[in-house]
């Protein structure tokens, strides 16, 4: 784009005025306020304003036993609420040594998959609704109501869900679930070719994404970004893939790359996951094994004193729970690393020089979730 | 045929004039049709973004959502028609008093039938085109007087969108002029009674087509109101009255730009059986239903783009289609 | 259009370009006659599914022609939200407790499931409302063993 010098506060421009892509905007996802500095119609600086939605999960943790924690995970990031879970009950897990049986194993693998769609399909239709198309939008969400109903018919919620527990899952799957999620993926992957014809493939799209919001592989590894955003700029990184967890080394799957790093090749490479969720599913629901759905783990646990790190990936990227315990029934710290936070610093280096227009279109691309940021 | 031709004309024309009895009946039509009008547009656009997206759209009020507009109508009315403290107030207030009553009046040319047309001048075309052409001065009046960054930005979008796209329009509505040699609408309605002019010149259709999709400022090009950057560009302060009369322009000028469109290029009124006002309506209502469709099927444009794709591209397509039509004429 | 090498590749890209418009304009008009997929909620209600989280209540046992909550208090201490209120009382010294009273704050429950998941005799479960709206906040405490007697 243009060549713009670095413009610091101090200094005093009468063509640059100030705009506040304010906390309540129509698209941005969440009370999130950006702080344009612009000129005419071209960004000169960026500054995120965090901190609208923080509802204190990090705080509330110190004051809850380990069991009463599991509904906060779910709220960190509503959209991956079942990833969410299943991680912080594998970092206890991890930390106490319990056993979970494989069956367990898989519902949790086959549960979060659907909600890495469920996610993505939300993700991606936001952003293209802040392009400017209201109607993929919808077409997604009919899609997600779907994926939504067969989450229902297991967990008993839609958005924040509390499946997980120490040890296994709550309840158990049927036929009729497996049955669903089958026909659910057959309908998904002819829906696809709506998807390509209405968005990928249209003209007005192409210019509006290529080349447009562009994250350099240096400055991504800078500033941590992960998930899609990263393997978008081109770096293999996926938690599934480089520190696997949970039965994921059994399943044949590949990780989708894009070398540009621009807001298209995201797109990419967030459709292309959800093809490789799929994949996952279709592949743990053919092994699926019988056998217990929770192992026996005491009512109220007693972990051993220490910490623990636990890694793993939800749809926007990698998130991390550490957990100090001091041997007590509340935790000391639990610390959750949430990807939205690195994701979303990048702006300040890579809006400068675009337009209004792409600012929009590179932030929805992003895809970020205001209230993980603040937590 | 004009209005003042129809017989009881003559007994009520009293000492006042039979042009002036003529042109106030005319214009007492034409204002009760425009708002019924808008308000029957916004219910097709809702019912048919309704059913583009998997939804019925309205259905509460009235059979099928059709009273809902009529509701909304009285809601706006109610609301507090609020100025901002710092607003230009003179100009906050002129603003959609000017973007409506061009919109008013450009209806007086349109030959809706063979008898129904307010006014027939023989400078119709361009008396729509300079009236039409008023609007960017009310968006750009009422995007500075909100003391409003965003609709200064939406305000300045806009004029720089629409003196773009005013050159395309008026180099593609000269080729049909030029085969015609008049600017009367209803001359050119009445040349096209045996071949619709859409078959001899479609590329200028589509230029006139996209030209006027920027002109009413509707999706793809719609970055002057782009909801999801500039909450709604230059009538983000706008409340109450003041943004129903916006929300009417926007549909009148639809109405407008779909009936030039019909009489340039599908005939105007000409049809087999039934009489030219049902014709006519039929066609400016599919255009309209193309617009609609068109706007809820793509992203939108960037401005940059946008301003690339009108310098760059429509105006040498336009002039091409121009000077070809001019070498074909001469030569047949 | 901006064109960047040569006339050819600017007119290819014109005509794939209007041709994918039309594509897509294909599949918007499509779907205006697909029938719609969302339904008109008063007029129609769904029914939830079997594991749907409405609520607490107890659930009948043909033994006591009541429920079976024996005042433990895990599930007091269990919820996040400290919604849960118990009080108990015993028949005769020695037996077991009786639960006499049990109230929720439902405007506080975040329908996470461990006070049904820990109860040890399996009193409670999730009921299947939904269409709770209530018109003061005291509306939203629940007493369940009223609301099981009422169903009676």
């Amino acid at each position: 784009m243009l060549n713009i010098k670095t413009i610091d506060d101090t200094s005093i421009n009468e063509r640059v005025y100030q705009l506040n892509l304010g906390p309540q905007h129509p698209s941005t996802h969440g009370v999130l306020h950006l702080l344009l500095k612009l000129d005419g119609e071209v960004v000169i600086s960026a500054d995120p304003i965090v901190g609208y939605s923080h509802r204190g999960h990090e705080k509330m943790a110190e004051n809850r036993i380990w069991e009463q924690f599991l509904p906060n995970t779910s709220r960190i990031d509503y959209l991956s609420g079942l990833i969410y879970n299943q991680g912080y009950c594998m970092a206890v897990e991890k930390m106490c040594g319990i056993e979970v049986p494989e069956r367990a194993e898989y519902i949790r693998v086959i549960t979060s998959e659907l909600n890495r769609i469920s996610s993505h399909l939300l993700g991606i239709m936001a952003f293209v609704m802040d392009i400017g198309a209201f109607t993929p939008f919808l077409y997604g969400w009919d899609d997600r109501e779907h994926v939504l109903d067969i989450l229902e018919r297991v967990t008993g919620s839609r958005l924040t869900y509390c499946y997980n527990r120490f040890g296994g899952v709550r309840n158990d799957i049927d036929q009729e679930f497996c049955d669903g999620t089958r026909r659910f993926i057959d309908r998904l992957r002819g829906r696809f070719k709506d998807y390509h014809n209405l968005i990928t493939e249209n003209i007005i799209f192409i210019k509006r994404t290529r080349g447009v919001g562009i994250i350099p592989e240096e400055t991504a590894l800078e500033f941590g970004v992960t998930g899609p955003s990263l393997r978008g700029s081109g770096v293999a990184y996926d938690v599934r893939k480089n520190e696997p967890y949970s039965v994921y080394p059994g399943f044949k799957f590949e990780i989708p790359v894009r070398k540009e790093g621009d807001v298209m090749a995201r797109y990419q490479v967030r459709m292309a996951e959800m093809e490789q969720s799929m994949k996952i599913i279709e592949q743990a629901l053919d092994g699926l094994p019988q056998g217990p759905i929770r192992a026996r783990v005491p009512r109220f646990i007693d972990p051993p004193a220490g910490d623990c790190y636990f890694a793993f990936e939800s749809a926007r990227g990698a998130v991390g729970y550490y957990i100090v315990s001091d041997g007590t029934r509340i935790p000391y710290r639990i610390k959750v690393r949430t990807p939205s936070f690195s994701n979303l610093f990048v702006l300040t280096r890579i809006l400068p020089g675009n337009f209004i227009a792409d600012t929009i279109a590179t932030l929805g691309s992003i895809d970020v979730v205001v209230p993980e940021i603040d937590r | 045929m004009n209005i003042n031709q129809l017989p009881f004309i003559n007994e009520i024309y009293g000492f006042l004039g039979r042009d002036l009895v003529a042109a106030v009946i005319g214009i007492l039509i034409i204002l009760v049709f425009v708002p019924l009008n808008s308000a029957f547009l916004v219910w097709v656009e809702r019912k048919v973004a309704g059913h583009i997206q998997l939804r019925p759209g309205p259905m509460e009020v009235g059979p099928h959502g059709i009273l809902q507009t009529l509701v909304d109508a009285v809601k706006l009315m109610s609301k507090e028609m609020i100025t901002p403290k710092l607003a230009d107030k003179f100009l906050f207030w002129l603003a959609p008093i000017i973007i409506i009553i061009p919109a008013i009046v450009c209806f007086v040319v349109i030959p809706f039938s063979p008898i129904m047309q307010v006014r027939e001048m023989n400078v119709g075309i361009l008396l729509i085109f300079s009236f039409s052409s008023l609007t960017v001065l009310s968006i750009l009046m009422g995007g500075w007087a909100s003391n409003n960054k965003y609709a200064l930005i939406g305000a300045v979008r806009a004029v720089a969108q629409n003196v773009a796209y005013e050159i395309p329009l008026l180099l593609s509505t000269m080729s049909i002029i030029i085969m015609t040699n008049s600017f009367k609408m209803s001359e050119i309605t009445a040349a096209q009674s045996t071949v619709w002019f859409i078959v001899y010149q479609p590329v200028a259709a589509i230029i006139f087509f996209i030209s006027t999709t920027a002109e009413t400022n509707r999706a793809p090009f719609d970055l002057v109101e782009a909801e999801s950057e500039l909450v709604s560009g230059f009538h983000t302060e706008y409340t109450g009255m003041r943004f129903a009369l916006f929300f009417l322009a926007e549909y009148t000028n639809m109405f407008i730009a779909a009936s030039m469109g019909a009489v340039l290029f599908f005939g105007g009124w000409h049809g087999p059986f039934f009489p030219g006002l049902i014709w006519f309506v039929i066609k400016v209502y599919v255009l309209i239903f193309v617009i609609i469709w068109v706007r809820w099927t793509f992203p939108r444009l960037r401005f940059d783009q946008l301003m690339n794709f009108a310098w760059k591209f429509m105006i040498p397509v336009a002039m091409l289609n121009l000077m070809i039509t001019a070498v074909l004429l001469k030569v047949l | 259009m901006k064109s960047t090498s040569g006339l050819g590749e600017a007119i290819k890209e014109i005509l794939t370009g209007s041709k994918s418009l039309v594509v897509g304009m294909g599949v918007t008009l499509k779907r205006i006659f697909m029938p719609i997929v969302t339904v008109q909620y008063p007029r129609r209600k769904l029914t939830m599914t079997q594991n749907f989280r409405g609520h607490i209540e107890a659930i009948y046992f043909d033994d006591t022609k009541s429920h079976h909550c024996v005042a433990c208090g895990l599930c007091v201490r269990t919820c996040p939200s400290h919604v849960i209120k118990v009080q108990g009382e015993k028949e005769k010294a020695g037996g077991l407790k009786y639960g006499q009273k049990y109230y929720i704050d439902f405007t506080k429950c975040s329908l996470c499931g461990l006070c049904v998941d820990i109860c040890p005799e399996k009193a409670i479960k999730f009921s299947h409302e939904f269409e709770l709206a209530y018109l003061s906040r005291w509306d939203g405490v629940i007493d369940i063993m009223k609301r099981l007697e009422e169903r009676q």
